[in-house]
């Protein structure tokens, strides 16, 4: 591999795992067209490295969290032990057939609840400028 | 007679919120299932279902969400990996950057306020829809 794209990928490594950290996600949206497009990776090619990044970025975020006392680590592993069945049932499936319209259909989904957050986003910003016990109408 | 449950606070130290099993089961298998298809971690389907089904502080659904990812990752990379599938030197190459990234994002995660995370994951899945429909 090309020393140059081998550089490229440590550093955006570096961002996509910051991002994974910060949102929660495994950075695999990042990484699989990257991947694709820059590293030239074929769709399941990048899939599947972008996963085996995603598992020791993922330990060493709730590792750190752990120690912060955030998130709830038994809710999250029963969460994965459910998710492993849904995962050998998708990974078995995008093997199988191209999924283009489950894409689709999932990027209208991701749509919807972003600008929900987004909305809810500026509710809990004015909420946490007015504490919900007082309501002091400066009027 | 009608007043046979026991109290609330029995169930609270077993789950923050006490999550109705529902949730938890639709949001485990629904995350795995896009997961798995889509080569991605499936926290972005995890972290709005225990939001707005189950109720979790944005902060705690993010950091939940990674750590149920890890198990759900594993498996995924199970079944790619008897397809031969993973390329070893770009996941090195990617691993040396996201390793420290990681560290940098959860501290980032452990101090942002709620509505900056939920501008931020907001975005995020608008973000993630275009990279959705645009990648080949």
């Amino acid at each position: 591999m090309d020393p140059a794209l081998v550089i490229f990928l440590a550093l955006f490594g570096g961002l996509t795992g910051m991002l994974s950290a910060l949102l929660g996600v495994g950075g695999g949206i990042f990484m699989v067209p990257a991947l694709a497009l820059i590293a030239g990776f074929d769709q399941q090619e990048a899939q599947a490295t972008s996963l085996l990044v995603i598992v020791p970025t993922a330990a060493v975020a709730t590792w750190t969290l752990r120690a912060n006392a955030i998130g709830d680590i038994r809710l999250g592993s029963r969460l994965g032990l459910l998710g492993i069945l849904g995962a050998v049932a998708g990974a078995a499936a995008a093997l199988a057939l191209s999924g283009e319209l489950l894409r689709y259909a999932f990027a209208l989904l991701l749509v919807v609840v972003g600008v929900r957050l987004l909305i809810d986003s500026r509710s809990s910003t004015a909420r946490l400028q007015t504490p919900e016990a007082g309501h002091p109408y400066p009027e | 007679m009608i007043n046979v449950e026991p109290a609330a606070p029995l169930q609270e130290d077993r789950i923050p919120g006490h999550i109705p099993m529902s949730v938890v089961l639709a949001t485990g298998i629904f995350g795995g299932f896009f997961s798995g298809l889509l080569g991605i971690g499936g926290g972005t389907a995890m972290v709005p279902m225990l939001v707005f089904l189950g109720g979790l502080t944005q902060r705690d659904a993010h950091a939940t969400s990674l750590a149920a990812m890890i198990l759900i990752a594993t498996a995924a990379v199970v079944v790619y990996g008897d397809a031969g599938k993973i390329n070893l030197i770009a996941a090195g190459a990617l691993l040396v950057g996201s390793l420290a990234g990681a560290r940098i994002g959860a501290d980032l995660l452990s101090k942002a306020s709620e509505g900056k995370l939920k501008a931020a994951f907001g975005t995020f899945l608008l973000v993630a829809a275009v990279l959705m429909v645009v990648n080949p």
